[in-house]
């Protein structure tokens, strides 16, 4: 599983804002550019986006191999046709395009993990997000990756008690009922000190962040987004030449 | 560390309870996504129970916090904490992962579960509603969740909507009424100590 890795490579070095507008951009040049060249194209640039965040791309495919079930399915059904001739091999072509499309997105995110802190994540969110909403989202963020490792060994807890007390037999539903209802037990119970934890010692609305800014590293990448953006706005208006 | 000359903007004793509630919430249906049950449909994807924590977002935190609680959720992915499926996370799953019409219409289901449920914005006392509206409100939802996920695969793996319901949906459909079935149950039960 890809996590937060303190290090000193050109993305760790990257303002949080600059990464999440890269991968916006990336997103969308990746999808505009949906051809074989295209995407050899965004490939390397989603290669060289890894390797600057010193991120290995075999690793990074691993920890999203859920995906891998729906990207190989997707063009293999689409090939099948109900009658003669049974099987359309050309029919897989744009499928299996968009497969590949979409594991180089997925994929570039994993740099962003490996290479940005919780607390980081926060400030630049509250920072972009204006109002209470940004405010709520970053206090919000921050809750959640102190408290899914809390609820998880919970969870993982009282399926392992009810395994160990024949509960696997159970039906499915009655299964489902007993963990859901007493994982909400434990996390509203953990809400309710939380809240009180929180009032007792005054939370607010304006906290005092991490200092974010914009270094010099961070220029060429916001250009080279820009870019992107560009190239794809021009593919999707039609002035791009055909790529 | 940037300083603030501003005065100290506290947030008020009902606003705490219901931030915290929904942060929680948001963590729990994380941790949904790591236990998982066998699905005899197809063994290599297993049912977990997001779904069903996102039936309960909208039913207990009503429309307005459940959404806010569901939307945290895929925030707190989009940043890298390990909330998705499988324990993955990223902006990119968010962007470009064949699920991401499912991800997307959590907020949504549960804002109309909520919607349905308290009859309105304002909070009903939920232990009073009816197992006919309870049930109504949750298969709303489901048709909510499917219909985005379907088009959603559809869209972003460039297959048709028949191609993308029969590879993203009918092995999970089935299992949607075993949740609303549990969910019925665990709101029928004493257990819940946390109702107000």
């Amino acid at each position: 599983m890809l996590r937060y890795q303190p290090g000193d490579s050109l993305a760790h070095r990257l303002d949080p804002r600059t990464k999440l507008c890269f991968q916006l951009a990336f997103a969308a040049v990746a999808f505009a550019y949906t051809s074989p060249r295209g995407l050899l194209a965004v490939g390397t640039l989603g290669l060289l986006a890894l390797a600057a965040a010193d991120t290995n791309p075999l690793r990074v495919v691993w920890s999203y191999r859920f995906v891998m079930p729906f990207l190989l399915a997707a063009p293999a059904v689409a090939m099948l046709t109900l009658g003669p001739p049974w099987l359309v091999p050309a029919a897989a072509v744009d499928p299996a395009l968009a497969s590949v499309r979409n594991l180089l997105v997925i994929a570039v995110g994993g740099g962003y993990i490996r290479t940005t802190s919780v607390t980081d994540s926060r400030a630049a969110i509250q920072r972009t997000v204006p109002g209470r909403p940004g405010q709520f989202l970053g206090l919000g963020i921050e809750l959640v990756a102190r408290f899914l490792p809390v609820l998880r060994r919970d969870l993982l807890a009282m399926r392992d008690a009810e395994a160990a007390r024949l509960g696997t037999d159970r039906p499915l539903g009655e299964r489902m009922s007993t963990l859901a209802a007493v994982g909400l037990n434990r996390a509203f119970r953990r809400a309710d000190r939380l809240s009180a934890a929180m009032q007792a010692r005054c939370l607010s609305w304006n906290p005092t962040l991490p200092p974010l800014g914009f270094g010099w590293v961070d220029y060429p990448i916001v250009g080279l987004s820009l870019l992107l953006f560009g190239a794809a706005a021009a593919q999707v208006v039609g002035l791009a030449p055909s790529f | 560390m940037a300083t603030s000359t501003e005065s100290v903007d506290l947030v008020d004793g009902t606003t705490v309870r219901n931030l915290a509630r929904a942060a929680l919430f948001a963590a729990l249906v994380a941790g949904f996504s790591y236990v998982s049950f066998p699905n005899p449909l197809a063994p290599s994807i297993p049912v977990t129970l997001q779904v069903l924590g996102v039936y309960l977002a909208g039913i207990m935190l009503g429309p307005l916090w459940g959404t806010a609680s569901i939307g945290l959720y895929l925030a707190a992915g989009a940043v890298g904490i390990p909330v998705f499926a499988g324990g993955s996370a990223g902006l990119g799953v968010l962007l470009g992962s064949p699920t991401l019409g499912y991800l997307w219409s959590y907020p949504v289901g549960a804002g109309v579960v909520g919607l349905v449920v308290h009859r309105g914005t304002d909070l009903q006392d939920y232990t009073t509603v009816g197992v006919p509206l309870l049930v109504g409100a949750m298969v709303a939802g489901t048709v909510v969740i499917y219909a985005m996920g379907t088009v959603g695969f559809a869209v972003i793996q460039n297959v048709g909507l028949v191609e993308a319901f029969s590879l993203s949906a009918v092995a999970f459909v089935p299992f949607e009424a075993v949740k609303i079935a549990a969910v019925v149950g665990i709101l029928r039960r004493d257990a819940i100590a946390a109702v107000e």
